[in-house]
């Protein structure tokens, strides 16, 4: 859910990459690190096994700057994509304000596509969103595969509200940015549209929530609805296509090590042999200093063990707190 | 309080944004710094439960804010499955012990997480203590802040074309 902060003069918003496992949307985001330019990008923060599937999530922010007075910033998330994962899944959709599909070009990947997309319909409906409300587009990636099923097709089987579409080869850039920035203007416009009528309540919600991932009501009212998706240009790629690397057919729940396509200059390539890690990649957002980072890393990686040891039924739960 | 699914389209967009004012900052900020003070902890940050810093306060010049939030925000939201699971409600707080630094997480109305990072300067238990006063006097914030009349703040009416040109600047270059 957009946050609006007229404290921090701040205005957040959450977008969230999903798709089928191995579709491509932790490629997307890292293309994303890779070329934003260094003053709009935060680190990139990776949840992944030792195969680098995403486990939990990948994140990173990416500042727009100073709009209109409000600094204004996109917090990126990717999904598991792996049927396996679904409940860790729908947490990363929690309080998203957009999303991305990233869908998979290979044939073999159609029923995979459109399983993902119902179960995106699904977990949005638990928290009581509407997808023809959520702003969203869909990416049609590995474009350069050569067997790649021609886009109209696709787009019958996929694409049932008629939202923006994009061509994407991930993996060389082709067709990342033209995604993304579409769907911020989406966003931001359904903010905008928001604002139109004017804020109401101040701070948050209600005490004691309501169970399962539903939200409670609160806050200001907003009383006009989503905007319509704008029309979008579908980009071709460009170039050359790129052999195909380390697909393989029917990836493991696990995700058996695979090889990662080269990420070019200077971006270090996911860590390796961890059964379960977080990898952090560089960049600061302004105010974040520089130097500090580092000292940051060591808290990181503390709060993910014990996010881990968590789920291993280890964490010590308090249960002692007052009932808000 | 209303579920979703029996929402209006009006009271479902009401849900869409959360908006946070300064005169209720303020008020949080002054009772964020009473609590450092009394707890002896380092850093007190106020994230919503998307994962958005809400305010912050005490030594936080080596965070990196927007990813602690994020981690914090998919954390807390990790163990409330688990506690759904479990046949909790929710589990309303979480202690994440380190060896040097210490993070205690608590709820605070149904959206927001009190996240105390603290050291061995001060004891889980004094942290915990003032924490619940704390989240108590937060939660009243927010219902007085509900009650209230709006304070009238409003993006400006050139965010939207502003943010336009951004987006060509940021993606374009
Ligand atoms: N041929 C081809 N391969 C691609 C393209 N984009 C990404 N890949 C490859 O697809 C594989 C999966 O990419 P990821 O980005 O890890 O996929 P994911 O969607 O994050 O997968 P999960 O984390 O399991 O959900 C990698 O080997 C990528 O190199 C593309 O445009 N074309
Ligand atoms: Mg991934």
């Amino acid at each position: 859910m957009v946050q609006i902060n007229f404290a921090l003069k701040e205005v957040n918003c959450k977008v969230v990459f999903y798709g089928p496992g191995m579709s491509g949307k932790t490629t997307n985001l890292e293309i994303v690190h890779q070329k934003a330019p260094e003053e709009n990008k935060g680190e990139l923060t990776s949840i992944s096994t030792d195969g680098d599937r995403t486990l939990f999530f990948d994140f990173m922010p990416l500042d727009l700057g100073n709009v209109a007075g409000m600094r204004t910033k996109f917090q990126l998330y990717t999904v598991p994509g792996q049927v396996y994962y679904n409940s860790t899944r729908k947490l990363v959709l929690q309080g998203v304000d957009g999303v991305i599909f990233v869908a998979d070009s290979d044939p073999e990947k159609m029923d995979e596509n459109v399983e993902s997309y119902a179960n995106l319909i699904e977990n949005l409906e638990e928290y009581g969103k509407d997808v023809r409300e959520l702003p969203h587009v869909i990416q049609y990636n590995k474009r350069d595969l050569p067997n790649a099923m021609p886009v109209a097709e696709i787009d019958s089987r996929l694409n049932k509200f008629g939202v923006p579409t994009f061509e994407a080869v991930a993996y060389t850039g082709e067709g990342v940015f033209p995604t993304l920035k579409t769907l911020a203007a989406m966003v931001l416009e359904s903010i905008e549209k928001m604002d139109g009528k004017a804020p109401r309540r101040a701070a948050p919600a209600a005490p004691k929530a309501a169970p399962a991932p539903k939200q409670a009501a609160t806050l200001d009212a907003a009383t006009v609805p989503a905007p319509a998706p704008a029309p979008a240009p579908a980009p071709r790629p460009r170039g050359p296509a790129r052999p195909v690397g380390a697909r393989r057919p029917a990836p493991p729940p696990h995700g058996a090590p695979r090889l990662r396509r080269p990420i070019p200059a200077g971006a270090p390539g996911r860590s390796a042999a961890r059964s379960v890690g977080v990898t952090r990649r560089g960049a600061a957002i302004a105010p974040v200093a520089a130097p500090a980072k580092r000292g940051s890393v060591g808290l990181v990686v503390g709060l993910m063990v014990a996010l881990i040891a968590a789920a291993a039924g280890v964490a010590y739960f308090v249960y002692g707190t007052p009932q808000l | 309080m209303l579920e979703p699914h029996s929402m209006s389209q009006n009271q479902r967009l009401r849900h869409d944004r959360l908006t946070f004012y300064k005169e209720d900052i303020d008020q949080i900020d002054e009772l964020l710094s009473d609590f450092l003070r009394l707890s002896g902890a380092k850093c007190a940050l106020l994230i919503d439960k998307d994962g958005h810093l809400v305010t912050k306060r005490g030594e936080l010049c080596t965070i990196d804010i927007d990813t602690i939030s994020a981690l914090v925000a998919g954390s807390f939201a990790a163990t409330k499955e688990m506690a759904r699971l479990l046949g909790e409600e929710e589990f309303t707080a979480m202690f994440h012990q380190g060896e040097r630094d210490n993070i205690q997480l608590s709820l605070v109305g149904d959206r927001t997480l009190l996240t105390i990072l603290f050291d061995d300067r001060t004891t889980v238990g004094m942290v915990r203590l003032y924490a619940g006063d704390t989240a108590k006097k937060l939660a009243a914030i927010y219902q007085a802040a509900m009650q209230r009349d709006p304070s009238g703040s409003q993006l400006h009416e050139a965010f939207g074309t502003d943010a336009k040109s951004k987006l060509d600047n940021l993606f374009d270059s």
